[in-house]
């Protein structure tokens, strides 16, 4: 076994409820099944653990973290425990009054999602009428000068309002903005064809973001999160298994990322069986792929396994049936084909499945065989 | 923002704060998504980045601190440490 490294960042799950209904939700599919959150005190027992254990970045993340009536206290708690404590939501559960409470409790930086930079668009996106609130949202976040990020995940339905969205960045008074690529886990996965944009809206995406990383240095920090179907390169996922961050779901289940779920045989202890530290040193989930020991050709032999760490165990699960396998983003992987046609099959067509609860129940019944 | 050095007086962006992690036994800047550590001269200049003493003041003060130190070396060596910081976007 390898010796535990130090987690610096912990993403906490509060709940999977959510009234938006995103088409590429990082939410497992099969989320209707959760239930039995955890408790107020168990969060807080969670927070001093992963303080102690040297956890120094939490996110408060969800579904809508918004939705827990017990948020404020969380947040005091977080901060208490010397936690670098961000709120990442939806922005349409929010006002003065709750945002005014959450800064008295200590709450350090708001991770605000829109879906794109028109009000169609983007609610298409959302499921939901959601638009004005979610950009009345953040100009109240702004006006109380709280240090906030604006997200948006990108994909072929806004890929083109890339420069839109970095004037609406600026307009908004955000210091940080993420251009996030959709990563194909869980629902966007399910709409991967309709989601993945074509090599031209990517590159040009991707020139007018480098252009304006420079141009508003010091000013706005963005960030380009690349598509690995279209930037051909593996990415070193969570950088590296167990080796510095944590997920726990709404049911307290501790796991190396929150899409870890997919891959079959997993099962994740959670902080209800006991201490945080114990199931991040030795829980078998957390040890399944930490180091090196588990990997094959050709990524054991690999000069770059220590920059990539073999790319994401989910994704070689997922398209090379293996999660132990070379991420098939690789184009050394035997699996590369079926990235290569995935890339390519990008669809205007096609219709979108959206994230919510009886999606979800009909999703979980479709036949599969168990592994 | 970078046109009078003089008039300066540094002090760490809201999103920004700084802790000390009993862990590593040293000072770190946290911001979001990440840490910066600090060795302690570099978390002594930014302990001193309070928004009201100038750069000449932080350096009196470091200069009286470590007492021998060349004041012109010093001065080079917190400018240079405050541009990296706040090229992050850590200082205002």
């Amino acid at each position: 076994m390898i010796a535990a490294p130090r987690p610096y960042t912990l993403v906490a799950e509060l709940t999977y409820r959510c009234p938006l209904r995103c088409v590429y939700c990082s939410n497992p599919v099969d989320f209707h099944r959760s239930r039995d959150e955890l408790a107020t005190e168990e969060w807080r027992r969670v927070f001093s653990q992963a303080a102690e254990l040297g956890v120094v970045q939490l996110h408060l993340s969800g579904g809508e973290p918004v939705l827990r009536g017990d948020l404020v206290e969380l947040i005091q708690h977080a901060r208490a425990c010397d936690l670098y404590t961000n709120l990442i939501t939806g922005g349409t559960l929010l006002d003065e009054e709750k945002l005014l409470r959450f800064r008295a409790a200590g709450l350090d930086h708001i991770q605000l999602s829109i879906q794109g930079a028109a009000r169609e668009s983007a609610e298409m996106v959302a499921g939901v009428r959601s638009y004005r609130k979610k950009l009345d949202t953040a100009r109240l976040i702004s006006k109380l000068g709280f240090p906030f990020t604006l997200n948006v995940v990108i994909h072929r339905l806004n890929i083109a309002e890339v420069p839109e969205l970095i004037r609406t960045a600026l307009e908004l008074g955000a210091q940080r903005l993420e251009l996030a690529n959709t990563q194909f886990y869980a629902w966007a996965a399910e709409n991967r064809s309709a989601l993945m944009p074509t090599r031209e809206q990517y590159d040009r995406a991707e020139g007018i973001a480098r252009e304006a990383i420079a141009k508003y240095r010091g000013t706005l920090e963005i960030v380009f999160v690349q598509n690995d179907y279209l930037s051909g390169e593996p990415k070193p996922c969570m950088g590296g298994w167990g080796r510095s961050y944590m997920c726990i779901n709404p049911t307290g289940e501790v796991m190396p990322c929150h899409a870890a779920s997919v891959i079959p045989g997993m099962r994740f202890e959670t902080v209800r069986d006991g201490a945080l530290e114990k199931i991040w040193r030795d829980s078998p989930a957390m040890n399944a792929f930490r180091g090196d020991d588990w990997m094959l050709e050709p990524c054991r032999s690999c000069a770059r396994k220590e920059i990539d760490f073999g790319g994401c165990r989910c994704q070689a699960f997922m398209l090379a049936g293996n999660a132990a396998a070379a991420d098939p983003i690789c184009r050394l992987s035997p699996h590369h084909g079926v990235v290569e046609s995935m890339r390519k099959n990008s669809s205007a067509d096609d219709e979108l499945i959206y994230r919510d609860v009886k999606t979800s129940r009909h999703l979980s019944r479709r036949p599969s065989i168990p592994s | 923002m970078m046109s009078n050095e003089d008039s300066w007086r540094p002090r760490l962006a809201a999103r920004a704060r700084l802790k000390f992690d009993a862990i590593a036994n040293q000072e770190m800047i946290l911001f979001p998504e990440a840490a910066l550590a600090l060795n302690e001269t570099g978390a002594a200049i930014v302990r001193l980045c309070d928004g009201a003493r100038s750069i000449n003041e932080i350096v009196d003060q470091l200069s009286e601190k470590y007492g021998d130190a060349d004041r012109d070396a010093l001065m080079r060596e917190v400018m240079d440490f405050l541009a990296t910081i706040r090229a992050r976007g850590l200082l205002r």
